[in-house]
């Protein structure tokens, strides 16, 4: 398994958990305070925001945060 | 009636004629300022340029290279001067005239740090009186404003004092340095003469005009006083960072120090913004820690719970301003040794990675030290907290954590040892703690522990309250999940640097800076939308806090001063033998570097002498409290301390 390094995925995932955050938020308003559901919404949204802040602070000095993995 | 329009005139007038007065300089500096090619001062050039210039053959001008922005300018000026090892570039007592002027200079940057700060401290917390709907806390807030203010203007005195005798020090001990230095800096030290004047003005009117001053338009007024002060205060800082921002990494000048007409050069040089904003948040931690120790000290010789609950109060209060302004001090401090790199990588090396790497240790040590002591004190606050007993249990974890990151911080890349030592070790690096040496894994260790002391103010913040929001639970899980990918991303940032190449690891250090600020900035934010309408456990019992936590907040005040000790001595001995980096050399008989030992004695006295002198400040604050104690009373309601409740 291989660690996809294209920013937009992971902008896409971090869209995905906002977007489900939104929705349960808006119209499941139980399932807000359910364990299962805010682990996996808010774990998709860390996972996501932190993988953007490492590659874009990383492109921002001109540098390759995939180094390795591209290897 | 009529006497209250007659002082809002006057008031008026008052902070015109403080606007005025800051403004002046400027525009009294402004042919200088504007002559791009002329000279340092603000008439025509030195008298000796003048003179060649009315010969024929001095007619044409001659041309220079700006060492540092390569542009071309006019010479106006005198060459550095070359100096000799004798009493007439180096008039000496029987003593090192260097450690006279590190000791003269010390001790007015230490009052100068603290009469910097203070002001910024009672701007925030007189705002936060006038903005406060509550007017209990908000005669609370005021009336710690002033008490601060009032600490600060005995200070001040004696910052002007030492300022006095730092430049005999340089005039007596080193004339040709200082003539040269001051040849170039001339209108700017005009400027900061006539600041001084403007900032001691308006300090004194803002001290003594606060009674007056305490209600509806005059008190803004009076606010706007204090950010008047401020921004003298703040440019005076920036103006006498310019020197020593010169002496470092010189620009305006050619490669033989001649003055090439532009100031702005001079003053705007590659270390002059990392050096502002790092010193600008070290004073405000410093001042913080400073106040911090005064409440401490109050506290401790407290005889009623009255004053015991005031300087509690006080003691957090200066206690969170000033961790609030040393968590960012690292990310600074970061960014000036990126710019000294990228100045003259010999500095940086030298810096960090030669002679004086050993005393990097040393701050690192105190870094450390201070967030063990601000996260220390604040589970000990903890204590007079109804309803947070329920984060106990969790300290010893972040113990653990802490104590691991400052294990790593700490951990020397090569050990100084005697052969033997050298031999059994199997060489200069430890075969496992060696690997903790290297800035991949200190970054890690340093963002793990600030990130620590940001979850423990939320905890702190949330002690005696329970969130009543209706995803209440959806938040507090976001929280931990955030926090613990932030904790994931830095480790795994620090071991991901191991597996990659120099060029690229040294990136690194960004995004962890950017995942520690993301906890501070997001979750701060996310705590304090939760705590909206929150249910409280109990009162915050003031007071009521261990004789231990005082005792930190001393270990913190002394660990900030002894640390900015150690850095000044860091920052101005990587000079090296220069005057003025690779334009005026040093030729005294003391232009070598000292023993780490001998350095970390002269910090200590430092640090003694500033802290008696201090004692002596807070003792004189003592007695103008018990001048008026029942007329305080009696005038000022709500001036007795009451138990705040949020």
């Amino acid at each position: 398994m291989e660690i996809v390094t294209n920013p937009l995925f992971w902008l896409a995932l971090l869209g995905l958990g906002v977007i489900l955050l939104a929705f349960v938020a808006l119209k499941k308003k139980a399932l807000l305070n359910n364990v299962y559901v805010a682990v996996t919404i808010s774990l998709l949204i860390a996972v996501a925001y932190f993988h953007i802040v490492d590659h874009y602070m990383m492109d921002m000095q001109g540098l390759d945060y995939w180094y390795l993995f591209r290897k | 009636m009529g006497g209250l329009t007659r002082n809002k005139t006057l008031s008026i007038m008052a902070l015109g004629a403080m606007i005025g007065l800051l403004l002046l300089p400027i525009v009294v500096s402004m042919p200088a300022l504007a002559g791009g090619g002329g000279t340092p001062a603000a008439g025509g050039p030195p008298p000796d340029v003048a003179k060649k210039a009315d010969t024929p053959e001095a007619a044409k001008v001659e041309k220079g290279r700006d060492v540092y922005y390569k542009t071309e300018g006019i010479v106006s000026g005198a060459p550095a001067p070359k100096t000799a090892d004798n009493p007439q570039f180096y008039p000496r007592y029987n003593f090192e005239s260097r450690v006279l002027l590190w000791f003269a200079n010390q001790q007015h940057l230490y009052y100068g740090s603290f009469v910097l700060a203070v002001p910024i401290f009672c701007m925030i917390i007189e705002f936060m009186g006038i903005i406060s709907k509550d007017k209990a806390m908000a005669k609370k807030y005021d009336q710690l404003a002033y008490d601060f203010i009032k600490i600060s203007l005995t200070a001040y005195s004696l910052t002007a004092i030492l300022g006095g005798i730092l430049i005999f020090t340089f005039l007596t001990l080193y004339p040709a340095f200082f003539g040269y230095l001051s040849s170039i800096f001339r209108p700017v030290m005009h400027i900061y003469a006539l600041l001084f004047v403007a900032e001691s003005g308006t300090i004194y009117i803002y001290y003594y005009g606060w009674d007056r001053m305490k209600e509806g338009l005059l008190k803004w007024i009076h606010v706007s006083m204090s950010v008047v002060l401020n921004v003298i205060g703040t440019t005076l800082m920036f103006l006498a960072n310019s020197w020593i921002g010169f002496m470092m990494s010189p620009a305006g000048v050619d490669e033989q120090g001649r003055y090439l007409g532009n100031i702005w050069h001079s003053i705007h040089t590659a270390l002059w913004n990392p050096l502002n904003v790092h010193r600008l948040l070290g004073n405000m931690a410093f001042g913080g820690g400073v106040v911090a120790a005064y409440a401490a000290y109050r506290f401790l010789a407290s005889k009623t719970d009255e004053e015991r609950a005031h300087y509690d109060w006080m003691g957090y209060i200066a206690m969170a301003i000033g961790v609030a302004f040393l968590i960012p001090l690292p990310f600074a401090g970061y960014w000036l040794m990126r710019e000294v790199y990228a100045y003259r990588q010999q500095m940086g090396i030298t810096l960090m990675g030669g002679l004086l790497a050993w005393l990097f240790i040393i701050q690192a040590t105190m870094i450390g030290i201070l967030f063990l002591s601000a996260n220390y004190y604040l589970w000990q606050a903890m204590g007079r907290m109804r309803g947070a007993e329920k984060y106990q249990r969790y300290i010893k974890y972040m113990v653990f954590v802490l104590v691991c990151g400052f294990l790593i911080f700490i951990t020397p890349h090569t050990m100084v040892m005697t052969p033997t030592e050298l031999k059994a070790m199997g060489g200069q690096q430890h075969p496992v703690l060696g690997n903790y040496g290297v800035m991949s894994a200190k970054n890690g260790g340093i963002n793990v522990i600030i990130t620590t002391t940001v979850l423990s103010f939320i905890w702190y913040a949330r002690g005696n309250k329970v969130p009543m929001v209706s995803w209440a639970r959806f938040g507090n899980i976001f929280m931990g999940c955030f926090f613990g990918m932030a904790y994931i991303n830095i480790i795994w940032l620090a071991i991901y640097g191991y597996y990659i190449p120099a060029n690229v690891r040294v990136g690194l250090s960004v995004p962890q800076v950017a995942t520690t600020l993301s906890c501070l900035f997001f979750m701060t934010a996310l705590n304090l939308v939760m705590l909206k309408g929150a249910k409280h456990s109990g009162a915050i019992e003031w007071g009521k806090i261990s004789v231990r936590s005082q005792y930190a907040l001393i270990m913190l005040a002394t660990a900030f001063t002894w640390m900015m000790g150690l850095m000044g001595y860091i920052r101005s001995s990587v000079r090296l033998f220069w005057h003025v980096n690779e334009i005026m050399r040093d030729n005294s008989p003391w232009a070598y570097t000292h023993t780490t030992g001998f350095a970390a004695n002269m910090i200590s006295f430092n640090v003694l002498f500033f802290w008696l002198t201090i004692l002596f400040v807070f003792f004189l604050a003592t007695l103008g409290v018990k001048k008026a104690p029942v007329e305080a009373k009696v005038t000022v309601p709500g001036r007795v301390p009451e138990p705040a409740t949020h």
